[in-house]
């Protein structure tokens, strides 16, 4: 009688198909059409790669890139230090603190972006800054750090106090305790943290749009813009979507790698 | 101890991350020009050629509609040249944020089209010098919609029962009343309540009897690849679309219609305005206008420009859509008029919800 797969589970596995046919049916859609001779963006002519010589000649659009990585490159660094340092600290300060400076640190990330971009253009121009470049990098900076104090609290809830505390008594100075005892711990939740500053800056607009000056495009502003669709915005996706899988099986690969190494040396 | 960290080091190394990256922002020394205009709505080629002349830099971003670039205007960012339409033109003249054109530098204003002279707005060109300029018209598919029938119709075209789910209308309520205002007989300018009223029945009628797809630019893909028969498009527009596809035609309806410029200017807080004396003057030049028309399909401004595209060995050759109709008495420009934007704009949402 039970032969048959009860109907929640080829409810479920059909469920997961679909997920992921949503997932990655667009972005191989976008992908392929990066390849199309033609300039529609729904009928595929025959294969070319004429969208990516178009981009590699767009200066403005190479402009739009490199600004774009200039902002998420500082931004997820300085966020992640900031952030990785506030959130142990938070964890050693008292209680009452501790949630002041928690539901504060929330209020940004449930904000709506417009509030947070709209206040930081203000600010700017009543403290009479000039916006350019750096009024857009301390705005990104400034709406990261929020994420990674987030990613980072609940790992540093399991750590055991005591360990650090171990680390100096047997002669580590704070710092360290810090590097080598506290930050291997958490390391995942830091560069879970990072990852997730890097992708909301990278595709930030409207902080960016209120926050920039003149002469400044990130990717989504130039996307934006663009009166006429052409495909080498496919062509630039496909590239941003080849560095992020490599990226990524990078990132899970050193580690293995490693921990083999290091289980040899053990032998 | 391979992997010793000192506190140094570790500022050294995240230190040196955030420089490496520094170089990359390119601080260009020597002047430099900063133009915002349009996506998409230039020839790079001529920027370029520009910098190597004068020996400058040319720093260009794009804006997508008039009001995102009065946002910006209004957060104290200082650009050099900016590409606005007509009635946002009227706006920053009455609001004192423009600086008059010089007119010892921009000699090249004689070879102006007519259709751009004496444009309401700033007919003297004291603040503008326009850059490309087209009409509002429709699309359509030659092979299902016979040229007489559709040159006879004109906007009337909109409520043909046959035509039904096979219309794509531009989702902008200052165009969509256009035509609904000019079809009655009024002016799209109009403030009269009554008028606008009357426009307002006359596109739910309209909605109500070909049940049109609303959609933006993605109506020049579609009608490129003969999606539907009908579609209100701009003329620049138009002319990609019959360039792309050679059964589709376009009509200039015979109860008149919109006029757009869009026009180069400087605003007041500019900090090169003798460069950008010079950009303008460059840009309208005729090989540079020829250049800029041809790749975006607008109609140039330049005279010269733009008979040597429409001629027979020009890139519009035999394109009706490129060349916008100049002097024709029933046509007209938009005025800035920020009550009756907003009064059309809650109408429009009625219409669109089939209220």
């Amino acid at each position: 009688m039970n032969r048959k797969k009860p109907f929640l589970a080829r409810f479920s596995s059909w469920y997961l198909i679909l997920i992921l046919l949503f997932t990655y049916l667009p972005i191989g859609y976008l992908v392929l059409f990066s390849f199309n001779s033609g300039k529609m963006r729904t009928s595929f002519q025959g294969f070319s790669l004429r969208w990516y010589e178009k981009m590699f000649g767009d200066r403005t659009m190479l402009e739009s890139i490199k600004y774009t990585i200039i902002v998420a490159v500082i931004a997820t660094v300085v966020a992640t230090v900031v952030g990785t340092i506030t959130a142990i600290g938070l964890s050693k300060s008292k209680r009452l603190i501790r949630s002041i400076i928690l539901e504060t640190n929330n209020l940004p990330v449930m904000n709506p972006d417009i509030v947070t971009a709209i206040g930081m253009m203000l600010l700017f121009l009543t403290a009479n800054v000039k916006q350019g470049l750096v009024t857009m990098i301390l705005s990104h900076i400034t709406f990261c750090t929020p994420y990674v104090i987030l990613t980072i609290m609940p790992k540093l809830r399991q750590l055991d106090d005591n360990v650090a505390e171990a680390a100096m008594d047997l002669g580590a100075t704070p710092f360290q305790a810090l590097t080598k005892v506290i930050l291997p711990q958490i390391y995942p939740a830091v560069f879970s943290g990072a990852l997730i500053a890097f992708s909301m800056s990278f595709d930030d607009f409207v902080i960016s749009f209120f926050t920039s000056g003149e002469g400044i495009n990130n990717i989504s502003m130039y996307v934006y813009s663009m009166k006429r669709y052409n495909l080498s915005v496919n062509a630039l996706s496909t590239l941003i979507v080849v560095v992020v899988t490599i990226i990524l099986i990078l990132a899970n690969l050193i580690p293995y790698i490693k921990g083999k190494k290091t289980q040899k040396e053990d032998i | 101890m391979n992997n010793h960290l000192n506190p140094k080091k570790l500022i050294a190394l995240l230190l040196l991350v955030c420089l490496s990256v520094l170089p990359l922002s390119g601080l260009a020394d020597g002047e430099v020009l900063n133009v915002y205009n349009w996506g998409e709505y230039i020839d790079m080629q001529v920027i370029y050629d520009f910098e190597k002349e004068f020996n400058v830099r040319v720093n260009y971003t794009n804006f997508s509609s008039n009001e995102e670039l009065y946002t910006k205007l209004m957060s104290n960012v200082s650009y050099d040249i900016i590409i606005p339409s007509d009635y946002m033109i009227e706006r920053l003249i009455r609001e004192n944020m423009l600086q008059p054109i010089d007119k010892g530098i921009v000699t090249n204003l004689d070879q102006l089209t007519d259709g751009v002279k004496n444009l309401s707005f700033d007919p003297d060109n004291t603040y503008s010098v326009p850059y490309l300029w087209q009409t509002v018209g429709f699309v359509y598919d030659t092979t299902k919609i016979d040229p007489e029938i559709a040159e006879e119709k004109g906007w009337e075209i909109f409520r043909t029962p046959e035509y039904e789910g096979k219309v794509y209308m531009y989702d902008s309520e200052r165009d969509a009343f256009m035509i609904a205002l000019k079809a009655l007989g009024y002016s799209a300018n109009t403030e009269s309540d009554e008028e606008i009223q009357a426009a307002y029945e006359w596109l739910r009628e309209m909605d109500k009897t070909v049940h049109p797809a609303y959609v933006t630019d993605e109506v020049i893909d579609a009608m490129a690849n003969g999606k539907k028969w009908l579609a209100l498009v701009y003329s620049g527009d138009g002319a990609y679309i019959l360039s792309e596809n050679e059964d589709m035609g376009f009509c200039n309806p015979k109860e008149g219609t919109n006029i757009a410029v869009d026009s180069m200017v400087i605003p007041a807080n500019a900090a090169n305005p003798e460069l950008a004396n010079q950009f303008i003057n460059y840009i309208l030049a005729y090989e540079n206008s020829v250049r800029i028309s041809e790749e975006v399909g607008y109609a140039s401004a330049n005279a010269q420009a733009l008979e040597e595209l429409s001629s027979e060995d020009g890139a519009y050759a035999g394109n009706s859509a490129y060349v916008p109709r100049a002097g024709y008495e029933k046509d007209e420009m938009f005025h800035d008029n920020e009550i009756m934007r907003k009064q059309l704009s809650e109408l429009w949402i009625k219409v669109k919800l089939h209220e």
